[in-house]
């Protein structure tokens, strides 16, 4: 392959390292905040109790799941689904709106980066010095830095990898076990794993994960149209860009108000220069905005040579926040989003359903009575424990029996022996029988549970 | 953008190579999984696992086992091509090929007065 290039140039580069700028300013402040409240939830949610469980568990040889208070089982799949769902829609309806607000300050990528990077400024110094350092030759004091950084990455990608596994296994039991090193091989595996998926995409990868490996950033330019928000350079107000002295005459200098100092190059964490317009490497973490806005202030022009602004404003047209694409996302984001959350607070906390026995067809009883034998799968998904009874629908003669009284402990699945007696005289053949079975204790738990009664078929013997 | 190839008669255009390869890929990958799966699994051990609110028999299981094995495969498949197709390789900005990475240069080289100590 490398054959066919011209001489003296591979078509392979190898990528530049990226050593990201540090940056003040408005949105390193939301991203600040992004990176606190989204990682506070992470390392703390499973240390927190709610009822007696975890907060946020999935329990998966218990095949259950504990959110919040409320506990899904696997027959809830359906909620997982609609849970999909709702993510992507959220996804599209985020990104029409506001273009890639994901990738900048939300995706679990940006947000590990940006701590494994505020770790790397704390040992290793800032952009200059870490050039600078990188290309020293090894030393006393390299080493110390690049040691002291390994550490604290290599414990918090630890400590990410348990928490993890946290949301699994109880985080308590886990934690014992790692003090008394008495974890399971699963455990352990997963949580030397994903600790070294973090260490190795946020202090490595980084800006390549979003470059080569993310399938959002290939296909989120189709849900971008022209009055979505982008980070833009003004062309119109930047060009011609030059270096200058402060307080020249931009008109007799034939200058736009770029003044070229790459500070924009610098600090983004993907490398590429936002001045040669929409890219889409871009991840609209609006680091060249904040740098470029102080950068105004000193040399005194007015901010926002970069800014937030959508390709409309930047063609002097009217921007159209509300917008077809936006009512059709938003409209079935809030109709998926309530019917999930009115089905999950309405739900019924009992599954029950009456089996046939499959091998016989019933028994005849003294005194023409047919018995017809079930078994009742049933389950109390409440977390408390609860007394269900049958109750029979009106001008129905019927006689029910179970093999032991219908006391499920919280979260019990039981399979009980039930047998249904009817008098000959109630009918011929198959009878459909709707039973109700209800909580002693709580009204509104109650289930209709359908029932096949057979009862045998009368000829007329000539 | 390089000029449109005219096509050659009797083969097929490289969009319509990709969704043949993808759904061939999945069709074999299905397959494979099927087989494996069924080997080693008992269908009816679904319904006893009491999951779904119907009971199934054999064969509507391994059907639908292919199936669900099928669309996984095309979503990997076809993901995989799109990924290919569309990667930097291509070029970063539409119709500029690969770029070489932007210049940077020292804030303060042609701007004497920036005081960047702060920044």
């Amino acid at each position: 392959m490398a054959k066919n290039a011209p001489e003296g140039e591979s078509l392979y580069r190898k990528e530049p390292k990226i050593y990201p700028r540090h940056v003040t300013g408005r949105f390193a402040r939301l991203r600040v905040v992004a990176v606190w409240v989204l990682l506070g939830l992470y390392y703390l949610l499973p240390w927190i109790n709610i009822g007696g469980n975890q907060a946020v568990l999935f329990d998966l040889p218990a095949r259950k799941f504990y959110i919040f208070g409320l506990t899904f089982w696997p027959q809830d799949f359906i909620y997982l689904a609609l849970l999909l769902i709702t993510a992507g829609l959220s996804l599209f309806f985020f990104t029409a709106l506001a273009g890639r607000l994901w990738c900048g300050f939300a995706c679990p990528q940006t947000v590990w980066t940006e701590v494994f990077v505020m770790i790397e400024r704390w040992t290793e110094g800032d952009r200059q010095k870490r050039i600078k350092l990188d290309k020293a030759p090894w030393s006393r004091e390299k080493i110390l830095k690049k040691s002291a950084k390994q550490f604290l990455w290599v414990t918090f990608a630890a400590w990410t990898g348990f928490t993890f596994v946290g949301f699994f296994t109880p985080i308590r039991e886990l934690g014992s076990g790692v003090i008394n090193l008495s974890l399971g091989p699963w455990e352990t595996f997963w949580m030397i794993f994903y600790g070294f998926a973090t260490y190795g995409n946020a202090g490595y990868l980084r800006e390549q994960v979003c470059k080569y490996m993310c399938p959002y950033a290939r296909f989120q330019s189709a849900m971008f149209d022209k009055d979505t928000l982008i980070i833009s350079y003004d062309k119109e107000r930047g060009e011609p860009r030059g270096g200058r002295k402060k307080g020249i005459d931009l008109k007799e200098a034939g200058l736009g108000t770029c003044i070229n100092c790459t500070l924009c190059v610098q600090v983004c964490p993907t490398g590429i220069d936002i001045r040669e317009g929409l890219q889409y490497e871009c991840i609209a973490c609006a680091a060249c905005i904040d740098v470029c806005d102080q950068v105004m202030d000193k040399m005194e022009y007015p901010r926002g040579l970069i800014r937030y602004t959508t390709e409309h404003a930047l063609k002097h047209k009217k921007t159209h926040v509300f917008r077809p694409r936006i009512f059709v996302y938003g409209a079935l984001l809030l109709v998926i989003v309530s019917s999930t959350l009115w089905s999950m607070t309405h739900r019924t906390p009992l599954r029950a359903e009456l089996i046939r026995d499959r091998n016989a067809l019933y028994r005849e009883l003294p005194g023409d009575i047919i018995d017809n034998v079930y078994t009742l799968k049933i389950t109390n998904m409440d977390s408390s424990a609860h007394t269900y009874r049958f109750v029979l629908p009106e001008g129905i003669d019927a006689e029910i029996e179970t093999s032991r009284p219908l006391d499920l402990s919280a979260e019990e699945v039981a399979g009980v022996s039930v047998r249904i007696r009817m008098p000959r005289s109630a009918g011929q053949g198959i009878q459909n029988v709707d039973l109700q079975l209800h909580a002693e204790d709580d009204p509104s738990i109650s289930k209709i549970v359908k029932a096949k009664v057979l009862l045998p078929l009368e000829f007329d013997n000539p | 953008m390089a000029k449109r190839k005219k096509s050659i008669p009797g083969r097929w255009g490289r969009r319509k190579r990709d969704i043949g390869v993808s759904i061939w890929v999945a069709f074999l990958a299905a397959c494979a999984g099927t087989f494996v799966i069924f080997a080693v699994m008992d269908p009816e051990a679904l319904n006893d696992a009491w999951v779904l609110p119907w009971e199934m028999d054999r064969k509507l299981a391994y059907s639908l086992g292919f199936a669900f094995l099928f669309v996984v495969g095309l979503l990997a498949s076809g993901l995989t091509a799109f990924m290919i197709r569309t990667g930097p390789a291509k070029g970063h900005v539409k119709g500029k090929g690969r770029r070489p990475p932007p210049v940077i240069t020292s804030p303060t080289k042609d701007n004497p007065d920036l005081d960047i100590g702060d920044l």
